[in-house]
């Protein structure tokens, strides 16, 4: 009998974040990180249902009258007033993160989506299985900042090195509480590198990730080190979060020579260009609800596209008119052919029977 | 811009489309026209934005706030004195209507055309969302949105053409019980909601043998589920919560959802069976391009004018031309597109159907009137003379 809009209408009146449905969360505190980032602690309503250090969560926000969702990934550890922090680097031309950095003000009511992610690390690390390394540029450090204050908060119980890098030294976050974990636990390690400026200080370094830096780092670790012999980091661990050629320069250092290796690489949501007219290229489509992948060709719409394939979505005027082959696009970029506009924003509404593919898809079909 | 070789292959409009427009358009200036309603389109989606967002917010809100007014105006007038009891109530159930009308048509019907999809916000989701009226949003979906909205006032495609019940043009077939239409008229217009929800179900193919009178009921399960929730919640939980005040909460709600069908009928019918709009055969559909579709969408629409009340009371379908050439651009937008819009009719020659409510609506019960007796397109409506 509830209907839960009017239900958030009123009950929104007395407490901005409560819902009968959502996850909502209030801006509780809002402190600068570093140059151009901000971390942000919310406190969530009671459908949040809680996260794993390493986690990562989808946050939205109305951005000019469109809701706007990105991912960020959970900074602190979980904590027993269940509130939860975001650490989030403004972006050029980034729409949500702009908003976090720049307009959200404590007070502000975000919605959020259920934590997701497995770089996690055991319940109990033992130092049997292996010491642990954590490679991170630029906004990279937000999951790893969780998994190394998860270790601080048991004590330290494994050997973990962190090498943190960023441009310039203003845009490191957490860099007074590092140092200090640094001084107080024996068996972790933090090295910030520099890439755009001189390195200063006895743990900040300059260059990009290379072999030769990171047998250097790691072998004042105590690591071996040795030109011909196994890597300095043969017996570690391997997690590596930052942009996608980071992610791709660390895995083929160290996914081969080190004991386990696992990455988080950050894509940009922008939308993807289509192929030339007259050069239809083939995309997969992943329909989340049948669970099937189809490979079809981004020269017709998607519809036609999806009937060829034997499948039957609800459909009407095939004109764009009536909005009956609406549908949610979680992720990839679709052609509007009636405006001409791409748009890869996740979770819109996309027209099937107007719309080409761009780029993979996942659709809620 | 004109270039003949390319003009010629263009298509020209249906021959049989020919009344309301002033001269017969050319290939090229009827795509030219269609160029100007897209052009005309794609500046208004490329500035949608905040001012939209919180426009709908605010309908919602509104919405809201005169629901619960009204059912408490219905409760308290019961233990005023006279003549405040009354006189309250009155006002509770206006109240109320004015409440299910506004979730009817400014907000219901707009948002599930997918006018606010824009937003990405789950609330105003077209796909989604569901009404405070008798028939399904699921079931509105494809016979407003997809069959009246694609094939507008197109015979024996657009049901919405006198809705099954009443013969309001000549090219409808003749049947005696017509005469009484003057009577039933009225009847379907204090039970629209009613009437619409039933036509939805197309009960109808019982008595042709497509479907069993079972297969027809395991079919309308939702519809059904929907009737029993909101019949309950009008009639039985609401009136309980009042307490002594039940008859006259049971009394306000039969009213006000009485006042929301009378004028959702009124306003619908206005927008499509006034004295000069124009129905069509089916052979126009035939490879229709979209200029057609649009020159279509505007001979078979008529608009009111009025205050900016009432533009809101209709849903902005006192803009039904508008609403017509663009369903998913947001309601709130039709009243800055209307001068444009009539601007390009002026100047291509077409006819734009306009005039107060009263007018519109006088010519819609002389088209009740007059068609409940035997008429034929020829004599009633001669080409260029529109039957009065």
């Amino acid at each position: 009998m509830v209907d839960p809009a009017t239900f958030d209408f009123w009950a929104q009146k007395l407490d901005a974040t409560w819902s009968w449905t959502r996850t909502l969360a209030r801006v509780i505190e809002r402190r600068a990180e570093a140059q151009d980032a901000v971390t942000l602690v919310l406190q969530p309503n009671r459908h949040w249902a809680g996260f794993q250090p390493g986690q990562h969560l989808n946050v939205s926000a109305e951005v000019g009258g469109r809701r706007v969702t990105r991912s960020y990934s959970l900074t602190d550890i979980p904590r027993r007033d269940g509130r939860i922090a975001i650490t989030v680097k403004r972006v050029d031309g980034g729409r949500l993160s702009t908003q976090l950095c720049e307009h959200t003000r404590v007070g502000d009511v975000l919605e959020l989506g259920e934590a997701f992610g497995d770089m996690t690390l055991p319940a109990a690390p033992r130092q049997a299985e292996g010491r642990w390394l954590f490679l991170a540029a630029g906004s990279g450090i937000t999951p790893l900042m969780a998994l190394t204050r998860q270790l601080a908060a048991q004590g330290m119980p494994v050997d973990v090195s962190l090498v943190y890098w960023a441009k310039t030294r203003a845009e490191f976050c957490f860099a007074d509480e590092l140092r200090a974990l640094a001084r107080q636990h024996p068996r972790c390690q933090v090295h910030f590198v520099v890439t755009h400026e001189a390195a200063q200080g006895a743990d900040e370094h300059e260059g990009f990730i290379d072999h030769a830096l990171l047998t250097r780092l790691l072998g004042g670790d105590g690591g071996e080190v040795s030109a011909s012999g196994p890597a300095a980091w043969a017996d570690r661990q391997v997690l590596a979060c930052g942009p996608g050629g980071f992610v791709d320069a660390a895995r083929a250092l160290t996914a081969t020579t080190a004991r386990s290796f696992l990455a988080d690489g950050f894509t940009p949501t922008a939308p993807a260009d289509l192929p030339q007219a007259g050069e239809a290229t083939t995309v997969s489509v992943s329909l989340t609800r049948s669970g099937r992948t189809l490979r079809v060709s981004s020269g017709s719409s998607l519809l036609e596209a999806l009937e060829a394939q034997g499948l039957n979505p609800p459909s009407g005027c095939r004109m764009g008119v009536c909005h009956t082959c609406v549908c949610q696009r979680h992720s990839g970029t679709t052609l509007d052919t009636l405006s001409g506009e791409r748009s890869a924003e996740p979770d819109m509404a996309v027209r099937l029977c107007v719309s080409r593919a761009c780029s993979d898809l996942s659709l809620d079909l | 811009m004109s270039n003949a070789p390319a003009a010629a292959n263009l298509p020209a409009l249906h021959p049989g489309i020919h009344r309301g427009l002033q001269r017969p358009l050319s290939p090229q200036e009827l795509s030219d026209f269609g160029s100007e309603i897209e052009a005309l389109r794609a500046r208004t989606v490329a500035d949608l934005g905040e001012r939209d967002a919180r426009y709908i917010r605010r309908i919602f809100a509104a919405v809201r706030w005169t629901e619960i007014i009204g059912r408490i105006l219905l409760v308290v007038g019961f233990f005023l004195p006279s003549p405040w009891d009354w006189s309250v109530w009155l006002l509770g159930a206006f109240t109320l209507g004015l409440s299910k009308i506004l979730d009817n048509m400014e907000l219901g019907h707009n948002v599930i055309h997918g006018q606010f999809d824009w937003m990405g916000d789950p609330r105003f989701s077209g796909k989604t969302f569901e009404w405070d009226i008798v028939g399904t949003a699921d079931n509105w979906r494809k016979t407003h949105n997809f069959k009246h909205h694609t094939y507008t006032n197109v015979h024996g495609m657009d049901d919405d053409i006198g809705y099954d019940v009443l013969r309001i043009f000549p090219e409808q077939k003749w049947h005696p019980a017509a005469l009484f239409q003057p009577l039933y008229a009225v009847i379907f217009a204090l039970l629209f909601q009613w009437g619409v929800a039933i036509q939805n179900l197309r009960v109808g193919r019982v008595f042709i043998g497509r479907i069993t009178w079972r297969g027809l009921f395991k079919e309308s399960a939702p519809t059904l589920r929907k009737w029993r929730r909101l019949l309950v919640k009008d009639y039985i939980v609401f009136p309980l919560l009042a307490g002594p005040a039940w008859a006259s909460v049971f009394t306000g709600n039969l009213v006000a959802n009485g006042l929301r069908n009378l004028w959702t009928y009124t306003v619908i019918f206005c927008g499509h069976f006034t004295s000069d709009v124009q129905t069509f055969p089916k052979s126009v559909l035939k490879n229709e391009s979209r200029a057609q579709w649009y020159v279509r969408q505007i001979l078979g629409s008529s608009n009111l004018s009025g205050s900016k009340a009432l533009h809101v009371l209709t849903g902005n379908l006192s803009h039904q031309i508008e609403h017509h050439l663009f369903p998913d651009v947001p309601a709130n937008r039709y009243a800055e597109m209307a001068p444009v819009v009539r601007d390009i009719c002026r100047r291509y020659g077409i006819h734009y159907n306009t005039g107060s409510m009263v007018s519109q609506f006088g010519q819609v019960v002389w088209r009740i009137l007059r068609h409940s007796f035997p008429s034929s397109p020829s004599t009633a409506m001669p080409d260029g003379v529109p039957a009065r």
